[in-house]
């Protein structure tokens, strides 16, 4: 039988009626992995029955990923200068007709990438580059590597430190410029490289890039003028500038999430606005939405594609349609958290996990589970320490008994 | 495939909610077709009475088609959406539920017979029928949970037999029928008029096949589109991808398609139109094989290409096919 149901991990089960699989199990299982705030740790909760599964020592606070696979999530401890890899024990195997799950106990995957100020971690296709901001390189791995315990890390190198990004883009890299007049300022533009490193043609401008975000088979990397737009070229990646509508008031993309399901960008666009994208549409690309007051976060929905959630510092979840291009409904979760103060500071952060989505309440200790069908609160988990960035991994799937 | 195709049975149109009766005279249908060969069924069945919006246009690949909001608030005001179905719109669950549409969504392959996808028996290759599979699996669409997705069992290019295009536009003539019962005569008479200038084309394309001989019947495709072609007509076709483009042919996959060229004694080998033809040339370069041109497999040309109607695309496609094998 695939999942080990010895494990800690509660799993709901359900009988299959497939006749294809007459003997099959309905298996449905969600982790989430939620930082500290303040203690270098990672904790694993059982989304299913609210179980905490395991905690992982890690070097220091940590924002966290999940690969596209769920198989795999990534802490990445900026003061501590390390990339940690975890194995969700979740992984699913596509049988054509079905496919099945595979459920084990989480446990630290044995990678760790150590370098000065890790930052933007980008998943693309399998690879994952991370960033280090405080030498100016990339450091790219697979997920195949990670899972195998290696760190078989390669390096691609920029001119310079920066608050940059990288891209592993099949054979070719995607780097953010360094800007050379203003070392502390926001990379300049985007330069795609061979695997090697090695330019090929000229600087992409992107002036103040940072935010990426992938939708479909579109990468999205947020401007001072609007979005570089990166799609599967003829041999190499073809690579678009996509201004801001003149329609926009002034400002600004800053952070960029990609939906699922449906193709499209969310971004911030100020304090208290966010603006849907279709790059693929002229003229209409951009839709703004205001926010009843500053974002906090916000986080798309995987299984609705209808929907993303943002989070507003007066405590509010905000349900956006994204097909209307309008917030469809809203609820009342925390005590207000401000957005002055640094950037940094304890504020909830969403995740969706099936049919829930998940919010962190840092300051109460607590997780806040709401149905995403009835938009309604349904219950809270009390997690230890200030629970801060969060991610969840699972899905559903089939096992089967004598395997 | 014999001409006892099930259209007795035709009349199972699948649709995910009841059609609604009869929209205002006044007003035109409003058609979402997935897809430009649909677009183009849906517009000769119609006529002036029905407006068509087309998601996956011209030269567009509906297998790696991503949908975008705009696509749901189009379903979501649709009064009908015509979809192929057997799982080639992979697309199309998610879009129907992010559309939240009360429109019927029918599947125009139903009631017809399907061939069975053989991508996974190593090359790609079309031999097999599975005759009698009228009950396909087309409401198991892509899994849509995160993690992992599922694969059709069918294969989805029906249209490619213009015998089974004659299903589509009896499925069209039907569903427009139940959605306008006052344009239903019209929708009977157009597709009637239409259903002719099939029979003529399919008269053509056996002519046309009649003419090559049958050594010489093997030709190379980017992917395993023409599987009703071949079953219909007695061409063979190889190709290094199976019957969606999702997935891109491995290297064995390629070295084995090659192997097999040779073996076969392949005479013609196209670029596709939804597909990149970098694959194609390189197979054309290590088999001394010249690329015959280009045929249309899952999409028209635009309106000033050779194909931009489905009766120019099939006869595109079969002059292609000729010229290129007896040129050889």
């Amino acid at each position: 039988m695939r999942t080990n149901l010895t494990s800690a991990t509660a799993i709901a089960l359900f009988l299959s009626l497939s006749t294809s699989a007459a003997h099959a199990e309905e298996v449905t299982a969600w982790r989430l992995f939620i930082s500290d705030h303040a203690d270098p740790k990672v904790t694993v909760i059982d989304a299913v029955d609210g179980g905490k599964l395991d905690t992982f020592k890690i070097k220091g606070p940590a924002s966290l990923h999940r690969s596209e696979s769920g198989r795999t999530v990534f802490a990445v401890q900026g003061s501590a200068g390390v990339v940690t890899g975890i194995a969700s024990g979740i992984s699913f195997e596509d049988h054509g007709e079905h496919g099945d799950i595979d459920v084990e106990a989480p446990k630290l995957a044995g990678l760790e990438i150590t370098g000065k100020k890790p930052s933007h971690f980008v998943e693309h296709d399998g690879d994952f580059a991370a960033f280090f901001d405080g030498e100016g390189v990339a450091r790219i791995i697979s997920e195949k590597v990670v899972l195998e315990g290696k760190s078989d890390f390669r390096e691609v190198k920029t001119d310079a430190p920066q608050h940059g990004v990288a891209v592993a883009y099949g054979s070719h890299v995607l780097l953010s410029e360094p800007n050379r007049e203003k070392p502390d300022e926001l990379p300049v533009g985007i330069r795609v490289a061979d695997e090697a490193g090695a330019p090929i043609g000229g600087i992409h401008a992107c002036p103040d890039l940072h935010g990426e975000a992938s939708s479909g088979n579109i990468l999205a990397f947020a401007c001072a003028t609007g979005l570089l737009v990166v799609s599967h070229g003829d041999g190499t990646p073809a690579i678009r500038h996509l201004p801001y509508a003149d329609s926009l008031p002034d400002g600004k993309t800053t952070t960029l999430i990609g939906g699922r399901g449906l193709q499209y960008f969310l971004g911030n666009y100020g304090a208290d606005k966010v603006v849907l994208i279709d790059p693929t549409l002229e003229g209409v690309a951009f839709r703004l939405i205001s926010l009843p007051t500053r974002r906090v976060h916000f986080a798309v929905d995987p299984v609705r594609a209808k929907y993303a959630y943002i989070f507003t510092e007066d405590g509010q979840l905000h349900q956006l349609d994204v097909v209307k291009g309008e917030i469809a409904n809203s609820l009342k979760l925390t005590d207000p958290y401000s957005m002055d103060g640094h950037w940094s500071e304890p504020r909830p952060r969403v995740a969706v996990a099936g049919d829930r989505i998940v919010v962190t309440d840092p300051l109460k200790g607590v997780l806040y589970l709401v149905d995403a069908t009835s938009f309604e609160k349904t219950g809270d988990i009390a997690v230890e320490g200030k629970p801060f960035n969060i991610v969840s991994v699972g899905g559903s799937g089939q096992t089967h008994e004598g395997e | 495939m014999s001409r006892t195709l099930k259209l007795a049975a035709a009349m199972g149109v699948i649709a995910s909610l009841p059609i609604t009766p009869s929209v205002a005279a006044a007003e035109n249908l409003k058609v979402v077709a997935s897809f430009s060969i649909i677009a183009d069924f849906a517009k000769n069945v119609g006529g002036d009475r029905v407006d068509i919006i087309t998601l996956v246009g011209p030269n567009g690949d509906a297998h790696v088609y991503e949908p975008k909001p705009a696509d749901a608030a189009t379903v979501g005001s649709a009064d009908v959406v015509l979809v192929n179905g057997l799982q080639f719109e992979g697309f199309l669950q998610r879009l129907v539920e992010a559309s939240a549409t009360k429109a019927p969504v029918v599947e125009l392959t139903k009631g017809g017979e399907v061939l069975r996808n053989t991508e996974e028996e190593g090359h790609h290759d079309q031999d097999n029928a599975a005759k009698g599979e009228a009950g396909h699996a087309a409401e198991a669409e892509e899994g849509h949970e995160e993690g992992h997705h599922y694969h059709g069992e069918s294969d989805p290019h029906a249209w490619q037999s213009v015998h089974n295009a004659e299903l589509y536009v009896k499925n069209i003539a039907d569903t427009f029928c139940a959605a306008d019962a006052a344009g239903c005569d019209t929708y009977r008479a157009n597709a009637e008029s239409y259903g002719q200038q099939l029979e003529a084309l399919e008269a053509e394309i056996k002519a046309a096949v009649a003419e090559i001989p049958e050594d010489k019947r093997t030709i190379i495709t980017s992917h395993d589109a023409y599987g009703y072609f071949e079953h219909e007509y007695g061409i063979k076709f190889l190709a290094p991808e199976g019957v969606s483009t999702e997935s891109e042919a491995s290297a064995a996959d390629v070295a084995a398609l090659i192997k097999q060229i040779r073996q076969d004694k392949a005479s013609a080998i196209f670029v596709e139109n939804v597909t990149n033809p970098r694959l194609i040339e390189q197979i054309a370069s290590e088999t001394g094989l010249k690329i015959g041109g280009e045929l249309y497999s899952d999409a028209l040309s635009d309106e000033n290409g050779p194909a931009a109607t489905y009766l120019e695309m099939m006869r595109h496609n079969i002059t292609a096919i000729k010229g290129a094998i007896l040129g050889s």
